[in-house]
């Protein structure tokens, strides 16, 4: 507390909200996590910079960066399936993401987030995801998280034909003509997640500015702010 | 094959009358055996295998192609092709190789049919073109495709030798002018054994052979029915630059140190990474080198649409959907790029626009339309 | 005229051709068509691709002369782009080159065309200890000359034969009055047609060293992309030069040994075939191997002409540039020109394919009307042969002291005049004669590589014009060779970095193309017009003269483009 005075507007009274329950925290961060590392190290796989020199046997510059990738793939993979299975186990935010796209509320909503962005406003604050977050979390986290790891594990299994990722998924390749082919998709679904991150922490930042619900927060702790209504006073957002 | 062919001589009974003495018989079908990748345990099998079983008829047609398979089968260094073509199996319609021509090859086709019905071995060099009604390709007045498809009806299986056959090769590549297609996608009631490569590997074809006359049967092969034998394993799990793959040495210009010592050549677009094939453990020619030993990378040769995954000195392929020539790397950062822009207009935009606003306190909706 | 006969498949050949021809009453030819009935398009497979990848898909054109194809395309961009390749290089091309040549013209002359002058059944007839003596008295030192072992062929070809699996030889000729050999002849040529099989893998070797494989071996724009090293065990040194001394010393023991010595012995048996066949009479070579750098003809090991008319006194010079030289006519092809046009200079062609012959399955094609998928090229409008023929004579005319002695050597073995030259049996010949020049260049060329190393000259590549963005926005060239089957020629024309149009005229398309507009026939019609058969039912003496010239019809017939697309406009200044 400021020794100063500062007179305070009336304020509104909040109410605090349990939103993101920790496996959905511990989640995201894995997954940022893991993101960051699988682009590095993807970058480096496909065009190796770190040279080196002497003979051979005294380095494994390369085989350590395919190792980190690999790891990290698996990290990935696994919060992946954790996440799918808490859509089902978790609270209702946790499904807030899903693309309702046969209810014309969910179009509604998915229409006025992305008009008033392109109308410089910042949309309506959510408990949990809007329409247009949780279409973007499905196009690039889930869909592009499933090309990555049917792709990645496909061209994995080239080293062990027979083996389990071969199995399981070597299939992929014949199926897009060829490791080539299937290389070329893991690469450009690689920067869609560039493309992902540079969307999702500005607009994260600029609904956090607007909303003042403690958004950023709220994937710590699991809490966001909902303004108390006040008596008599009718909402206009849905908040069932 | 072997009941009704019983008749006809063995590969053993032959060799004898060739003068080969019982050691280097059995010295020849050790060698054999190992080449094919087998036990040592298994080497009596071969023995007997060779000793009693008959020589088995095979055609070979060739539809479009360059011939650089049958080059490739006559390089063979063990089994010798003359073994092969003389003592192991019976050429009796080879259109390279024949010494008749003309309406006298026609009747040996359709005597084959006729005699060997379900007993020979198509083996297929070359693919058939299906634009036109076919006649980008027409042997003794008919289309090739008609003659690949009524001998693969009597034969007993079907080889295709090399990337014509397996996977369309160089006259499928965009924009495949002639409508060239492999054995698999015309054939379909027959087992199709894939042998690609440009060539395939001579010892691999006649390997082939040795392994369906040794054991009478077809050998494993993958999903992409190929044999596992010798398209088991990457180029690059078995390359001898493998060590400067996984140190981090690169060839990074054709003539630099890199070179000079035989580092990776990854970066000059080598395609063993992708590729399935023997070249790196069996090598070419006898064992002499391999494309990366003569310090060329591999151009992937017998993998499916190599010849549309180029430029061969780029490690990326340009995005495979028609139309677009732009590797994944340059659409990235250019769809980065214009993501970064687009959030930086953005936010420009909305700090002028609400640079007096006061903080903003908004209801919150709950999940979105849920 | 009487009946038509039809050979097709024409067997030991590459590719798919198709021979028609009206005998008269006495079995001779009188009229003659040749058909290539195979299409694949490479050329326009390649366009808006890397210029650098070409030599790869051209290489492809044909797996039997594999590397000539490489050879030309690589030199077209080198040339439209502006490399010059060090002389390490250009020797490695030079052996590459060589190697091919003497290989396949030793695997043309057994395995493809011997089977033509051989009876294999005869041979059964054939006593080891006179067959040992023939051999000895044509080859003194040939180690396998001896009774033992033709005993020992002998009995592998009865048993063969007495499987009544005959399998490549079955339903042949054998028995033909035309087969003039004796049995022991028959017998020696049968096992030298083995000893080829299993010499010619290891002289490809030498590819395989500099080239990584064969069929089909690595090139590289700019040089070449192996490595010239004597202290890395991974690189071409000391042991690998060594191999490949090994493999040429092999090579030339079995040219000087077996091939020259086979082909005069049967040749003498066959003087009558060098009044047959002999066909046009005019010649083309675009010449190769040199000596200093591709720039330079005048260092050519094989010079470049024009022979016209049998008329050995004159050499024309050939310009690979002029627009006016070469062109191609599509009157019998079954390709589409616009209305008014005749012929065309390859780089202003526009070309559709345009299939009017026969609905398969058919059992003639119609002289008269278009009937082949090769074009029509001519020089100056003249029909002219390329070929081993053509180099020697070109070499010949040119007073070259390294041909005239081959050549007039073997004249005087055979005891036939020079105009012998021009006919089937001079064809097959020549191609002889041609390889035992060959093996001997092939030395000179290695001890020229090691010379260079010995110097401390390793350099195989220029890289400094690798990267697409030092070149030109808009440029072309061109790249000649000689394939074993006779002149070749690419031309490219690249923009911003990608090929934007492609074209190579070959060997067996001037050989074997169709009539042009004024009815010349091409070399192999022309050649067939009076061969007399011996037996109509069997195109034993067809076959003969065809195979003399060693068709390649894959090469032959990949021209242009379809769906009426203007392909080629390229201009090679």
């Amino acid at each position: 507390m400021s020794s100063t005075h500062v007179a305070i507007p009336e304020a509104p009274s909040y109410q605090r909200v349990y939103v993101w329950q920790w496996p959905i925290r511990v989640f995201h961060w894995i997954t940022a996590a893991s993101i960051v590392v699988l682009f590095t190290s993807g970058w480096l796989i496909g065009n190796p910079t770190l040279v080196s020199n002497g003979e051979a046997w005294e380095h494994f510059v390369m085989g350590r960066v395919r190792e980190v990738h690999l790891v990290a793939a698996m990290v990935f993979t696994l919060a992946f399936a954790w996440r799918s299975a808490w859509f089902f186990l978790g609270n209702r935010h946790a499904r807030s993401g899903f693309p309702y796209f046969w209810k014309p509320s969910w179009w509604r909503n998915l229409v006025t987030q992305g008009l008033d962005y392109l109308k410089l406003e910042a949309g309506t604050p959510h408990l949990g995801h809007n329409a247009l977050a949780g279409l973007s979390y499905t196009l690039f986290i889930i869909g592009l998280g499933l090309v990555q790891i049917f792709t990645g594990f496909a061209l994995l299994g080239q080293a062990q034909p027979g083996g389990l990722s071969d199995r399981l998924f070597g299939w992929v390749l014949p199926l897009l003509g060829g490791a080539m082919r299937a290389t070329a998709w893991h690469h450009l679904a690689a920067w869609g997640f560039v493309v992902f991150v540079v969307l999702h922490v500005y607009i994260i930042f600029i609904d956090a500015r607007q909303y003042r619900n403690g958004l950023i927060v709220s994937i710590i702790t699991g809490y966001k702010f909902k303004r108390r209504r006040a008596a008599g006073e009718t909402s206009k957002a849905n908040d069932d | 094959m072997r009941e009704q062919l019983v008749r006809r001589p063995s590969t053993w009974e032959v060799l004898q009358d060739r003068g080969i003495e019982r050691r280097d018989f059995l010295k020849f079908c050790m060698t054999t055996t190992a080449a094919l990748g087998l036990e040592a345990a298994l080497v009596p099998r071969v023995v007997e295998a060779l000793e009693t079983q008959p020589r088995l008829p095979v055609m070979w047609m060739h539809g479009l192609e360059c011939t650089c398979c049958s080059e490739s089968f006559i390089r063979s260094a063990h089994p010798l092709v003359a073994d092969i073509v003389f003592n192991m199996i019976s050429l009796d319609y080879d259109d390279t190789l024949q010494a008749a021509a003309g309406h006298q090859v026609e009747a040996i086709r359709k005597k084959m049919m006729q005699e060997y019905d379900g007993e020979y071995v198509l083996a297929v060099e070359g693919n058939a073109p299906t634009k036109d009604g076919g006649v980008y390709c027409l042997v003794a007045g008919e289309t090739f495709e008609s003659q690949l498809l009524e001998a693969a009806a009597h034969a007993k299986f079907v080889i295709a030798w090399g990337s014509c056959a397996s996977n369309g090769c160089v006259q499928a590549a965009y924009p495949n002018p002639t409508g060239a297609k492999p054995v698999r996608k015309l054939v379909f009631d027959k087992p199709v054994i894939n042998v690609p490569g440009c060539p395939p590997i001579s010892e691999v074809m006649t390997g082939l052979l040795t392994y369906v006359l040794t054991f009478g049967k077809l050998p494993e092969l993958d999903r992409q029915n190929r044999p596992k034998a010798f398209y088991g394993h990457r180029i690059h799990d078995k390359c001898y630059r493998r060590a400067h793959f996984d140190a981090g040495q690169f060839v990074e210009r054709w003539d630099d140190g890199g070179a000079q010592k035989g580092w990776c050549l990854y970066k000059m677009g080598c395609r063993g990474p992708t590729t399935y094939n023997a070249c790196s453990s069996m090598m070419w020619n006898d064992g002499t080198s391999f494309p990366i030993g003569s310090g060329h990378g591999c151009i992937g040769c017998s993998e499916d649409n190599f010849w549309d995954d180029g430029p061969f000195y780029e490690r990326l392929t340009s995005i495979p959907l028609p139309g677009i020539d732009s590797t994944p790397e340059t659409v990235g950062k250019v769809a980065a790029g214009a993501a970064l822009l687009g959030v930086a207009g953005h936010a420009a935009a909305f700090a002028i626009k609400h640079r007096n606003d006061p903080p903003r306190d908004k209801e919150m909706a709950e999940g979105g339309a849920s | 005229m009487s009946p038509r006969i039809v050979v097709d498949p024409v067997t030991r050949i590459e590719g798919h051709l198709r021979i028609e021809a009206n005998l008269d009453d006495a079995g001779v030819v009188q009229e003659a068509l040749s058909s290539g009935t195979m299409w694949r398009g490479i050329e326009v497979i390649l366009q808006g691709r890397d210029p650098r990848d070409a030599w790869a898909f051209t290489e492809r054109i044909c797996g039997v002369c594999t590397t000539v194809h490489a050879l030309a395309s690589i030199r077209a961009v080198e040339n439209a782009i502006g490399i010059e390749i060090p002389d390490n290089a250009n020797i490695i091309r030079n052996m590459m080159f060589l190697t091919q040549m003497v290989q396949d013209h030793v695997v043309h002359f057994y395995q493809l065309h011997a089977l033509d002058w051989v009876d294999v059944v005869s041979a059964l007839a054939g006593d080891p200890k006179e067959t040992a003596e023939l051999n000895q008295a044509i080859s003194p030192h040939w180690p396998k000359a001896t009774p033992g072992y033709y005993a020992d062929v002998k009995a592998t070809l009865k048993r063969f034969v007495d499987s009544g699996q005959l399998g490549i030889f079955a339903n042949a000729y054998w028995g033909n009055a035309s087969y003039k050999l004796p049995p022991a002849a028959n017998l020696m040529a049968v096992a030298h047609y083995l000893e080829a099989l299993e010499w010619q893998k290891e002289l490809v070797k030498i590819h395989t060293v500099f080239g990584g494989k064969n069929p089909h071996p690595n090139y590289l724009v700019g040089g070449m992309p192996c490595v010239l090293n004597l202290d890395d065990d991974t690189a071409i040194g000391a042991e690998k030069l060594a191999f490949v001394k090994d493999r040429i010393r092999e090579a030339q023991a079995f040219v000087e040994q077996v091939y020259i010595p086979d082909l005069l012995a049967i040749a003498s048996f066959y003087t009558d075939w060098a009044a047959i066949g002999g066909g046009l009479g005019s010649y083309l070579a675009y010449g190769d191997l040199p000596r200093t750098t591709l720039a330079d003809p005048a260092s050519y090991l094989i010079p470049r002409g024009v022979i016209l008319d049998k008329n050995l006194a004159e050499v024309l010079p050939v310009d690979p540039t002029d627009l006016e030289e070469i062109t191609e006519a599509v009157t019998h092809s079954w390709y589409r020109y616009p209305d008014g046009v005749q012929a065309l200079h390859p780089w202003e062609g526009v070309t559709e394919p345009h299939y009017t012959g026969p609905k398969p399955p058919f059992r003639n094609l119609d002289e008269t009307k278009a009937y082949s998928w090769l074009k029509t090229p001519r020089w100056k409008g003249r029909a002219v042969e390329v070929g081993p023929l053509a180099r020697m004579l070109v070499g010949y005319a040119s007073g070259r002291d390294d041909f005239k002695a081959v050549v007039d050597a073997a004249l005087a073995k055979l005891g036939v005049p020079a105009t012998a030259l021009f006919s089937t049996l001079g064809r097959t010949a020549a191609r002889g004669l041609e390889t035992q020049l060959c093996v001997g260049w092939l030395m000179e060329e290695y001890e020229r590589l090691v010379a260079n190393v010995r110097a401390g000259n390793t350099a195989t590549a220029d890289t400094r014009k690798w990267d697409p963005k030092t070149w030109p926005a808009e440029c072309r060239g061109y790249g000649l060779t000689e394939a074993p089957r006779g002149a070749l020629g690419h031309w490219v024309r690249i923009q911003d970095g990608k090929i934007a149009n492609y074209q190579a005229i070959v060997p067996s398309t001037w050989n074997a193309s169709p009539r042009d507009a004024s009815g010349q026939r091409g070399a192999y019609e022309a050649a067939l017009l009076g061969t007399p058969l011996s037996d109509p039912e069997q195109p034993l003496e067809i076959l003969r003269t065809i195979h003399s010239f060693d068709p390649c019809l894959a090469c032959a017939s990949h021209v242009f483009g379809p769906d009426g697309r203007e392909l080629a406009s390229v201009r090679v200044r």
